[in-house]
């Protein structure tokens, strides 16, 4: 496998709705102290140029669309990369009555960096982390795979929809327009947190 | 002879026709087949001409004198027609112009027509100068005839239209409209084949009461106006046409052209008089060519019907004017203060005008600047009376009237089916009216990329004004084709857009239409590609015949290299090799667009279209600050130029022009050269430029105390968008990328090949419009504001990238950029503050902080990544490679200053080079992003100051 993909990682990222604290240690990573730029990490700000997507935050009714329409604006190979505590499962926020939980309620999540507020350093070895499943998805790619068959989409059982009196688990609601629906295997059970639970409140 | 005659009669036949005719059928037929024969006989007479070069015809004693008779009926007669509407209309000051117009046309009438012996012997003659005009008249002229018959059914059907709506009836005046045109081109034949200043001033008036009644043709409240505009300016220069004929004629000086020409030869004391003859009827053809202060009744001229704005006020009547100049243009150079006064209006105009372009947002409005732009500096060449400038001035003349037809009728059709000729409701034209905005596309482009035949004319210009030392006009040439740029490129841009859920709108336009579209396209395409041979064949004769001179402007191999470009642009425009099969994407709109195309959810839930505008600049280049200040200093020109007639005695104006030409002609390193020099260049550049900017990248970390990426961090990056999955937002914005991708390249060997560095400037550019095309035609407004930015920048640098080449032409007498070499000192010690000026701009040409308004590869200003925003994969990856071999290019660019006959200079130039980016990093480090304000008023403020400063001592060097 080689590494064309690892080695020129650039970054979008997205506050959800986060307290900004992850998204000031997102970007702190990019200052000189922290230097991301060392493994060519650029901050592209335009989901077409990027192949890693950092999320802080959880993920709400409001921008649930948001995030989605970014992922699917990402051109393959592609990683996302939850920053956070929130990001990886909605953390303080999870029972809000307008959060959905974490970003792989939206997205398929292929790395998860806990932490609140999460750590520059923890920042850069995700970022590492996803490189690999980059070139992994790369390799797949050139093979003539699906790269959906790679990574968190591989078990990802399609996040939630929203419903019209509330949330729904994409796989209950028919996974109608919900991203990489086709090629992912819904494995289910990833999540410790079913969505039709929260649609009871 | 016959031939001639048949030609200038005939078209009288259709305009009677036309009277006489009743229903759209037999309008058609009598349109159709009247076209047909006049463009069959124009074809004949240039064949024959050919045949048998250059002859004036001899008209019996008789003859002649009944058609002298003739004349002056018909000037009365007009003067009749003028007076009737001014006594209608109760216009008072058209009513004195045409009573003393009248008074002296009778006066003139009763001092010629009784000498019978200053009768002329060859009052008829065909040339080169003719037959080109003859061609253009005859055969773009018919087009737009055969073009009116469809496009004035749909004018009439919508002036019944909205008069049904009054409760009223539309009365149908389409009979006359048509025969008046017909009736033109007549008097169009006379004017470019009559020897006979008489007859001549006849066609002229005829040319004049046309305008006249076309653009009255609505009867509008404006529409009488502006008629009015249009005939008290006219006749201004009627008048002066008239002063000028009795002047020769009260001195017995022949009334002929040729005699003129002759006269002025003859260095004694009647010839010493010719000077005032001269002014008038340069001022008269100034007022033609709707020069300032002038300038407005073609403005207004814009209110009538399409068809008349694309043959009376763009390719022909106007034409008049200055093909009376070109003429004359003999005679500037022996009475100077003729030429001062044609060649500072002109050049005023031309920069004015292109400059008030683009504050406009109406099409038509824009098309008359450009007009009025464009005969500015066909009368800047021909004022310079050098065989250079007149070469540069009838190409411009011949590619203009191609190009303003064409497009003039492509708005026209738009109109109609758009219902707009605002620039700004042309937004995604190019899938409403998918041939239409092609063509009229392709009509842009010939108005001002390279290499199609206008910009070539304006290198001409720039060359002939370098080799004739005119350093006021070099400058003004920079800065207006700069503007120019400018205002054709956002529209280009506008027009570029791909919506994907547009209707097609242009399956009924009428086939009449679509025939005169197609054929004056593929005439313009006809031009350019055939341009190396018009230039032997026939502008070349005409000067060697009038000034004893070929000049030499444009080498051979630059001309074929631009005949192979034009025809990639056309083929890349105009046939669709170019779809690509890329997976369909949607447009960005930081995640909140919809389904629907351009819209998004706003804050308040609702769907929202995200619109974006051009920039027009109003505030600083509007018409109403710099229209009456160029009109006040060119009314200031004129009076100075006649009184200087009036109080200097003529034998002290008339003296040899002191232009002293330069120039050594090398032929560059050919076409083989060329090619060599690209393939070195594109497998050695993105290599080097690659390396620069991971340097750049480490340079840049280090300055900010980090390590920073590895020193191949840029390719490894380009490596990476190569890998990347397709995808496109429309079909065209890689083709276009490619495009520039190769302009660069193409740009990049011409100058390693040590060949012309202005037609490498030229690359640039033209490689600079595709990037813009690329970026707009996506339809994103992140890209299009980047867009615009980028059609500013190049708007800043252009002006400082010209006047390099001037510099290396003023340091080593050529072009060439293999001419250092042999230099005994480098240039730097010649043109040091132009070198200043080209290390001020560029910072902006390497789109670096503070000026990386479009686009910046390290994206530490831009958010969305501006022009580059829908560019993804390889698309990017071919911006990315096109930077690096801007950035190799610009820094040879610098280089090239330092290099002498020495091989130790190359060191020194390397030195020099990498000084230089180590710099342009400083600053990039040092200066936060300013705005496009500063960054024009930068590039434009070191070019003229250090411009002028470096060029004024030329002006000075030929009276030492």
């Amino acid at each position: 496998m080689d590494h064309k993909m690892s080695r020129s990682p650039w970054v979008i990222h997205y506050d959800g709705s986060s307290c900004n604290g992850c998204d000031i240690e997102v970007l702190a990573s990019l200052t000189p102290l922290f230097d991301a730029e060392r493994f060519g990490v650029v901050n592209t700000g335009n989901p077409k140029h990027a192949d890693i997507f950092l999320v802080t935050g959880s993920v709400n009714a409001q921008n649930l669309p948001v995030v989605r329409q970014i992922y699917n604006q990402m051109l393959e190979p592609k990683c996302v990369v939850a920053c956070g505590i929130c990001a990886c499962s909605g953390g303080v926020f999870r029972d809000a009555y307008n959060v959905i939980g974490g970003v792989d309620r939206a997205i398929p999540v292929d790395v998860y960096a806990p932490g609140c507020a999460i750590r520059p350093e923890t920042v850069i070895d995700a970022i590492v982390e996803a490189c690999g499943i980059l070139d992994q998805k790369e390799a797949v790619l050139r093979a003539g795979g699906d790269p959906l068959t790679v990574g968190g989409a591989a078990t990802w059982d399609g996040g939630v929809e929203l419903g019209e009196s509330g949330f729904v688990a994409a796989a209950e609601a028919g996974a109608g327009d919900a991203p990489a629906a086709d090629g992912a295997v819904a494995a289910g059970g990833t999540s410790d947190e079913p969505a039709a639970a929260k649609e009871a409140e | 002879m016959t031939l001639l005659y048949f030609l200038t009669l005939f078209p009288l036949v259709p305009a009677l026709g036309m009277l006489l005719a009743r229903g759209d059928r037999a309008r058609d037929a009598v349109g159709l087949v009247g076209s047909g024969i006049i463009m069959a006989v124009t074809v004949v007479v240039a064949v024959m001409f050919f045949g048998t070069g250059p002859q004036s015809f001899e008209v019996a004693p008789g003859t002649s004198h009944v058609l002298s008779i003739f004349s002056s009926v018909i000037d009365v007669i007009l003067c009749a027609v003028i007076l009737y509407n001014a006594y209608k209309y109760r216009n008072a000051l058209t009513g004195v112009l045409g009573v003393v117009q009248l008074v002296g046309s009778l006066a003139f009438a009763a001092m010629t027509l009784p000498a019978t012996e200053a009768v002329t012997a060859t009052p008829l003659y065909l040339d080169y100068m003719s037959a080109i005009m003859v061609l253009a008249v005859g055969i773009v002229g018919s087009l737009i005839c055969v073009y009116a018959l469809g496009y004035m059914k749909d004018f009439q059907a919508h002036d019944e239209h909205e008069a049904a709506l009054r409760g009223q009836t539309a009365p149908d005046r389409r009979p006359q409209f048509l025969a008046l045109m017909f009736l033109f081109l007549s008097a169009m034949f006379v004017i470019v084949t009559s020897d006979n200043l008489e007859w001549l001033f006849c066609g002229w008036e005829i040319t004049t009461v046309c305008s006249f009644l076309m653009i009255g043709y609505t009867r509008t409240p404006e529409a009488i106006k502006n008629a009015f505009t249009q005939i008290i300016l006219n006749m201004l220069g009627g008048i002066a046409f008239l002063a000028g004929l009795m002047f020769l004629h009260f001195n017995g000086m022949p009334l002929t052209i040729s005699g003129m020409i002759e006269l002025s030869g003859a260095g004694t004391a009647q010839s010493a008089l010719l000077v005032m003859p001269v002014v008038l009827l340069s001022l008269a053809a100034l007022t033609k060519a709707a020069q300032m202060p002038f300038h407005t009744w073609l403005l207004g001229a814009m209110v009538a019907p399409t068809p008349t704005s694309a043959l009376l006020h763009s390719s022909t009547m106007v034409k008049a004017g200055v093909f009376l100049m070109v003429k004359l243009s003999p005679l500037y150079a022996t009475y100077p203060v003729t030429g001062f006064m044609v060649t500072s209006v002109g050049a005023i105009t031309f920069l004015l005008a292109a400059l008030m372009a683009i504050s406009q947002s109406n099409a038509k409005r824009v098309l008359a600047y450009s007009t009025i732009s464009n005969l500015g500096l066909i009368s800047a060449c021909l004022g310079v009376g050098a065989p250079e400038a007149v070469w540069a001035a009838i190409f411009l003349i011949l590619f203009h009237t191609v190009a303003k037809s064409l497009l003039f009728l492509c708005v026209g059709t738009a109109e109609h089916h758009i219902g707009s000729r605002n620039i700004e409701d042309m937004d995604g034209m190019f899938s409403r009216m998918p041939h239409l905005t092609r063509l009229m596309m392709l009509g842009i482009m010939g108005m001002f990329v390279a290499p199609f035949g206008m910009l070539v004319s304006k290198w001409g210009a720039l060359v002939a004004f370098a080799q004739t030392g005119n350093v006021l006009m070099i400058m003004v040439l920079a800065f207006g084709s700069a503007a120019t740029f400018f205002f054709w490129g956002k529209w280009l841009a506008k027009l570029s857009g791909v919506d994907p859920t547009a209707q097609n709108v242009e399956v009924n336009v009428h086939k009449t239409e679509w025939t005169a579209l197609n054929t004056i396209a593929a005439l313009l395409v006809l031009c350019c590609v055939a341009f190396p041979l018009i230039s032997s064949g026939l502008v070349s004769p005409y000067l060697a015949m009038v000034f004893g001179r070929v000049p030499h402007v444009i080498g051979k191999d630059a001309m074929y290299l631009m005949v192979v470009i034009v025809a990639f642009i056309a083929v890349v425009l105009l046939t669709s090799f170019r779809v690509s099969n890329k997976p369909h994407v949607n447009v960005y709109l930081s995640g909140v667009g919809t389904e629907s195309y351009r819209h998004f959810r706003g804050s308040m839930g609702h769907e929202v279209k995200a619109e974006k505008r051009n920039l027009y600049l109003e505030d600083a280049l509007g018409e109403k600050r710099l229209g009456p200040a160029g009109s006040v200093v060119c009314c200031a020109i004129i009076l100075f130029a006649l009184l200087c007639c009036a109080w200097i005695g003529p034998e002290r104006l008339a003296m040899s022009a002191p232009s002293v030409l330069r120039g050594k002609y090398f032929e560059g390193s050919g076409v083989v050269g060329i090619f060599i020099g690209t393939v070195a260049f594109a497998l050695i550049a993105p290599l080097v430029g690659g390396l620069i900017d991971g340097l750049d990248r480490k340079l840049s970390a280090r300055m900010q105390g980090r390590v920073g990426p590895r020193l191949l961090q840029p390719f490894y990056d380009v490596a990476k968008l190569l890998r990347k999955a397709p995808a496109s937002v429309n079909t065209m914005d890689d083709t276009y990328m490619a495009c520039a991708l190769i302009f660069t390249v193409v740009g990049g060997g011409i100058f390693v090949s040590g060949s012309n560095t202005l037609l490498c400037a030229f690359m640039v550019t033209l490689a600079a419009i595709f990037v813009v095309l690329a970026s707009a035609s996506t339809q994103s407004p992140f890209a299009q504001v980047g867009a615009d930015r980028e059609l500013l920048q190049v708007m800043s640098y252009e002006p400082a990238v010209l006047l390099m080449s001037v510099g290396l032409y003023l340091a080593t007498d050529s072009f060439d950029s293999i001419a250092v070499t042999g230099q005994s000192a480098p240039i730097v010690v010649y043109s040091a503050p132009i070198f200043l000026a080209l290390l001020a701009v560029l910072t902006i040409k390497l789109r670096k902080s503070p000026f990386d308004l479009s686009y910046s590869h390290h994206a530490h200003q831009e958010i969305v990544q501006g022009i580059a925003t829908e560019m993804s994969g390889g698309t990017l990856a071919k911006m990315t490679l096109m930077h690096w071999c801007e950035t190799v290019l610009f820094l040879m660019w610098v280089g090239m200053f330092f290099v002498w006959d020495n091989p130790v200079s190359w060191v020194v130039a390397l030195v020099v080079m990498a000084a230089t980016y180590f710099v342009e990093v400083l600053i990039d480090n040092t200066f936060a992003r300013s705005t496009w304000r500063s960054c024009f008023k930068l590039g434009w403020g070191v070019a003229l100051v250090f411009g002028l400063l470096n060029l004024m001592p030329i002006l000075v060097d030929v009276f030492i």
